[in-house]
């Protein structure tokens, strides 16, 4: 009953929460490409209305009214179609992200990392993105920023997008964890090696669709791996979004019973992952 | 999107800020006394000594709100990253005796989403009844901008969740562990995890940006009269604070003021409470937690004290003698 239950859930001010309380842009968009997928048409206009009421002027998005800040959840916006969002909103979201990096790739960075005397590693130089502005990218915000800058680049290819795009894989690639697989982006802390987690994995998985090495082939591995122990929705949802993207998915695959579908990321996903096995996703073309 | 802000987000944001300001009648409590006590395991017998441990620290809660932040890290059932649930629970219990109004368990851990899932695998839901009914996930709580009352790092002001800002009493209840950015993390440290995901991501690499240990001395000036209740019955050493060792110690350890307990809980890992970073600079003078200013009740420290493996990063942080 994934439908109903989001139908239920909608604010009054037509923003969707986590689980209760206020909308935050996250949950919103994730419940609007879920239902704009199934058909629902006045649930989701109001959802677009609320999400184009809090586009900031820079063309970024907060993680909800009042924070003030345009952050990672912009990459979730310009999913939506330009058509449905607004075509010149949508334009907008496209530079901010085009233009947002994490810390470590600045040249400020580098510069003072250099006049302290230390090299800033080849590894990390890769733009990525970030959660909030004025810290390093991770994973997550990359995997979301290249999904949205790719699927933008195929529809309406531009100056620029693909080299971001590139790069932001190759940020991907050198965060892989040792064996395969993604964490949140620290792979490596006082020498000590950090091990991947599942969805975080299908995430940079379905970022990197398309992408063939080494390093996906061992991915794609731990990520079938993750998905026969799989024991969270988010974790479940993002493997199949990851191995769909990969065209990895094992024929005839059944959810195990018992997961919790407890927000409303949680639920909306679920209905974009089923989506994108059967060959229909909101996250690429 | 400032003009997007609606009545009710407003109504909340001051109703906290009011909160934060002094007005919810904030629990008195004594600074400056630690108390450590024996629990040799994670079993019935420790509802009793969380029961009798809260009692003799004379927090007045009755008729008050109580918000229990335990440290939830990583899905690894049968570890020692998590603090365990029966602790938490027992907490839950004697705050209840003691006659708080409402205890609500709230955390946003700082690696993981699914905040629910993660307290599931470790043992919550089976352990506390009702806990969905009586948890908050920090990190999508409502959220107020809040000036920072002491500034170390060069954050100003920081966003933080109305459930605990609205609390009469924050009671943080981490794990003894290591770490292998802060080389332990306790009461002070288990504070980032009240710093909301929702706004910041995860990790809360904006903290990590402005300095840990400044930004766990920030923290700290926003709730300096927290309760603390440190889970030592197993800790953890080495790798910390997720790849570590399990390290059973059989102990907790309480008190009113998160320096002097944090303090306490180093020498208990034989680590020097002056080497670490963001109890200095909470402390201003490190004189305020050396060992004869701390008033230590229950259990004497060394006769419980155990040197925790320390990475070889941190090995200047061994604590060579009774400092």
């Amino acid at each position: 009953m994934p439908i109903p239950k989001l139908l239920q859930q909608q604010n009054p001010d037509g923003g969707w929460p986590y689980r209760r309380g206020g909308s935050w842009t996250e949950p919103t968009v994730y419940a609007v490409l879920a239902l704009a997928g199934a058909g629902d048409s006045a649930s989701v206009e109001r959802g677009l209305q609320w999400i184009r009421a809090a586009q900031r002027d820079d063309g970024g998005w907060q993680a909800r009214p009042g924070i003030g800040e345009s952050c990672w959840v912009t990459s979730l916006a310009a999913l939506l179609p330009a058509e449905r969002l607004g075509v010149e909103r949508h334009r907008r979201a496209i530079a901010w992200l085009s233009a947002t990096t994490g810390m470590e790739s600045t040249a400020l960075y580098r510069i003072r990392r250099w006049m302290m005397g230390s090299q800033t590693p080849s590894e990390i130089t890769a733009p990525g993105w970030p959660w909030v502005t004025g810290s390093a990218a991770w994973v997550s915000p990359t995997s979301l920023g290249i999904l949205a800058l790719d699927r933008e680049n195929r529809l309406r290819p531009a100056h620029g997008l693909e080299s971001r795009i590139d790069a932001g894989r190759q940020f991907l690639i050198n965060r892989m964890c040792k064996g395969g697989g993604w964490n949140h982006g620290s792979t490596r802390a006082f020498g000590y090696e950090t091990g991947a987690y599942p969805e975080t994995t299908g995430m940079a998985l379905a970022a990197l669709r398309g992408y063939r090495g080494q390093q996906t082939d061992q991915s794609l591995a731990v990520a079938l791996r993750f998905l026969d122990q799989c024991r969270t929705a988010d974790a479940l949802n993002w493997l199949r979004l990851g191995l769909a993207a990969q065209g990895r998915m094992p024929e005839g695959y059944t959810p195990p019973s018992g997961i919790a579908y407890r927000t409303v990321p949680e639920v909306a996903t679920s209905i974009l992952a089923d989506g994108a096995v059967a060959g229909k996703s909101a996250f690429w073309i | 999107m400032g003009g997007a802000m609606t009545r009710r987000d407003w109504l909340a944001g001051s109703a906290a800020a009011l909160v934060a300001t002094g007005c919810a009648r904030p629990v008195h409590l004594t600074q400056s006394e630690t108390t450590i006590v024996r629990a040799p395991a994670y079993d019935q017998r420790l509802y009793d000594i969380v029961r009798r441990l809260v009692a003799s620290q004379g927090v007045a809660v009755r008729g008050r709100t109580v918000v229990i932040k335990p440290n939830l890290v990583e899905f690894e059932p049968g570890s020692a990253i998590n603090t365990h649930p029966l602790l938490v629970h027992a907490a839950c219990e004697a705050f209840r005796a003691l006659g708080a109004s409402q205890v609500t368990i709230a955390e946003g851990p700082g690696n993981r989403r699914d905040t629910l899932d993660l307290a599931e695998a470790a043992g919550y839901f089976q352990i506390i009844p009702g806990f969905e009914d009586c948890f908050v996930d920090l990190n999508v709580d409502e959220v107020t901008l809040i000036d920072l009352p002491r500034r170390f790092s060069k954050l100003k002001r920081v966003y933080l969740p109305n459930t605990v800002l609205g609390a009469a009493l924050v009671v943080s209840t981490p794990k003894m562990k290591t770490h292998h950015w802060t080389g332990a993390t306790l009461s002070m440290k288990n504070l980032f995890g009240v710093v909301p995901g929702g706004v910041y991501g995860w990790p809360k690499n904006v903290l990590h940006w402005a300095g840990i240990h400044e930004s766990v001395a920030d923290l700290h000036s926003v709730f300096p009269r927290q309760f603390t209740l440190v889970d030592g019955i197993v800790g953890m050493e080495g790798n910390g604070p997720i790849q570590g060792v399990p390290k059973p110690m059989g102990v907790l350890v309480a008190g009113a003021d998160p320096v002097a307990v944090d303090a306490t809980c180093c020498r208990l890992m034989r680590i020097d409470p002056m080497r670490i970073g963001y109890l200095r600079l909470a402390a201003g003078d490190p004189a305020v937690f050396a060992e004869s200013n701390v008033r230590q009740t229950g259990e004497p420290i060394a006769a419980l004290a155990q040197p925790f493996a320390l990475i070889p990063a941190f090995r200047g942080l061994r604590l060579e003698s009774g400092a």
